[in-house]
């Protein structure tokens, strides 16, 4: 396995965030993280990068502890989400580069350039980033997500501000990229539809801790209690949300 | 530590600079100022009555070497706050960057920037107040060395509580070294603290330092004992403030708060 969390377990003084996650994810599979706001997608993803430190529990990237294993494990990974900026003041291009840098890519401009037109945003190169809209902005998040070709891939969020035609550019990407390199993808959006169209298996978290896990055909029988014919994600979603006021109840 | 990624920090620091007028600013405006003011000042006082030979000189002297030692505590701790403000911790330190790389991005730039500012604030003392810092310069480094370590020391504490306490308190960025300005006996030598406060100047570096330099700008050799007292109270602070980042930096990890900085 790729990633292994093994009982992940997060308090904050006496608020449990995370309560003995476990899941793994393969080469090559992408895995959606799914949950109603605080369900703890965002305290998982932020463990993972070690940016949180973990209660109790263990996580291996790659075999290796990402927080004794800087090097090795963030050389493989990327990420986009809603918490990462870029400088505002510097280009789109400088914003890249230093990044390329950082991943010690030897032909950086050159995998810039690539980047900037697969996701159709050349003419952007020397635009200061503060002067991007938000759909602009997400599409460099992207770019810098696939400058080091990463073998594990964390995308929080990646298409909320981008038009249906940029969304399925990088659908396409990260497809190919699935295939071609096997890298493997941990997704979460509130996007019912994408994550049932992209994601190989889906993990329901639910105040910390995960409801259900499975492919999305799987977790929504499991949920529903239904024996259905095609994934109803949304539908789980909203079931899930209907039940929590009578299980706190 | 790898040279392409402290490189890469490098590579984004002039990149601001290219772009962001404040960083000019810092670097040669205040120093240029600070020379200005300090060399009016110094030519009124010397023309009174019993005014010391050179006591221009040590007013001029002192407040380039001041502004050296302002100027790289305050750039490196706002390099740091640049990042927040900017949101870009997260996408920096989720790539193979390492904190120490980072910081060693942060002490190159700066000693940089340091340094054109010194030599611009020396050509205007030179220009406008015939008063040559060059020559002594060699002579100075040494002393100059023990300001820049504990500014980095100094600055290295105040990224930590930045990192624990957020920008509630990124004011210390520029303010703390204005604390230590007064026991730092900067302009007047030690003997004109009160005797309570000599104990607070001599615990700082700082305080080494300028009574150093100031021996050496009367005409006196490389003050040894200042040297050795300033370099020994650095290592001591320079320690502590990496214990403290550390754990500051713990402390920030385990509360989640490292996401939260803004």
């Amino acid at each position: 396995m790729l990633l292994e969390v093994s009982a992940l377990t997060k308090d904050f003084g006496d608020f449990r965030a995370l309560d003995a996650v476990s899941f793994s994810v393969g080469a090559g599979e992408i895995v959606g993280l799914l949950g109603p706001n605080g369900a703890g997608k965002s305290t998982t993803v932020h463990a993972l990068l070690g940016f949180i430190l973990p209660t109790s529990g263990t996580i291996r990237l790659f075999g290796m502890d990402p927080l004794k294993h800087r090097e090795a494990v963030f050389a493989r990974v990327n990420l986009i989400s809603p918490y990462v900026g870029f400088p505002p003041r510097l280009t789109v291009f400088e914003n890249l580069l230093v990044y390329a840098r950082l991943y010690g890519l030897k032909n950086g401009r050159e995998t810039i350039r690539a980047l900037l037109g697969v996701l159709g945003i050349e003419d952007l190169r020397d635009t200061p980033f503060s002067q991007l809209s938000s759909g602009e902005a997400t599409r460099v998040g992207l770019c810098k997500a696939f400058l080091n070709d990463p073998d594990f891939l964390v995308l929080d969020e990646p298409l909320a501000n981008l038009d249906p035609h940029a969304a399925l550019q990088v659908r396409a990407r990260l497809i190919e990229m699935q295939r071609q390199r096997g890298t493997a993808v941990l997704y979460t959006s509130h996007n019912m539809a994408q994550v049932e169209e992209l994601c190989d298996r889906v993990i329901f978290l639910d105040r910390g801790r995960i409801i259900a896990q499975g492919t999305p055909i799987e977790v929504t029988r499991e949920v529903l209690g239904e024996d259905r014919p095609a994934p109803a994600l949304r539908e789980v979603f909203l079931s899930l949300g209907g039940r929590r006021p009578r299980e706190s109840a | 530590m790898k040279a392409h990624r402290v490189g890469a920090i490098v590579l984004r620091q002039v990149y601001e600079a290219r772009h962001n007028l404040d960083r000019f600013t810092d670097a040669l405006y205040w120093p240029v100022i600070d020379v200005l003011l300090w060399g009016f000042m110094s030519v009124y006082l010397g023309h009174r009555d019993g005014a010391k030979p050179g006591f221009a000189s040590f007013l001029l002297g002192t407040a380039i070497l001041w502004g050296v030692f302002r100027n790289f505590q305050r750039d490196v701790a706002v390099g740091f706050l640049s990042e927040i403000w900017a949101r870009n911790l997260i996408g920096l330190f989720s790539t193979p960057l390492s904190v120490s790389e980072y910081v060693s991005g942060l002490i190159i730039v700066n000693l940089l920037k340091a340094a054109a500012g010194m030599v611009v604030a020396g050509l205007v003392a030179w220009i406008f107040y015939s008063f040559d810092i060059f020559p002594l310069l060699p002579r100075l480094l040494p002393h100059l060395g023990v300001l820049m370590v504990f500014a980095l020391a100094v600055g290295i504490l105040v990224t930590g509580l930045i990192f624990r306490y957020s920008t509630r308190i990124q004011s210390l960025s520029w303010s703390i070294t204005g604390l230590l300005m007064p026991f730092s006996c900067v302009f007047y030598p030690l003997d004109a603290l009160p005797r309570s406060m000599r104990p607070i100047a001599l615990a700082l570096p700082t305080t080494h330092a300028f009574e150093g330099m100031r021996l050496v700008m009367s005409g006196g050799p490389i003050g040894l004992p200042d040297l050795v007292a300033g370099y020994g109270l650095d290592a001591l602070y320079l320690a502590l403030a990496t214990v403290a980042f550390t754990r500051l930096f713990q402390a920030t990890r385990s509360r989640g708060l490292l996401v939260k900085l803004e």
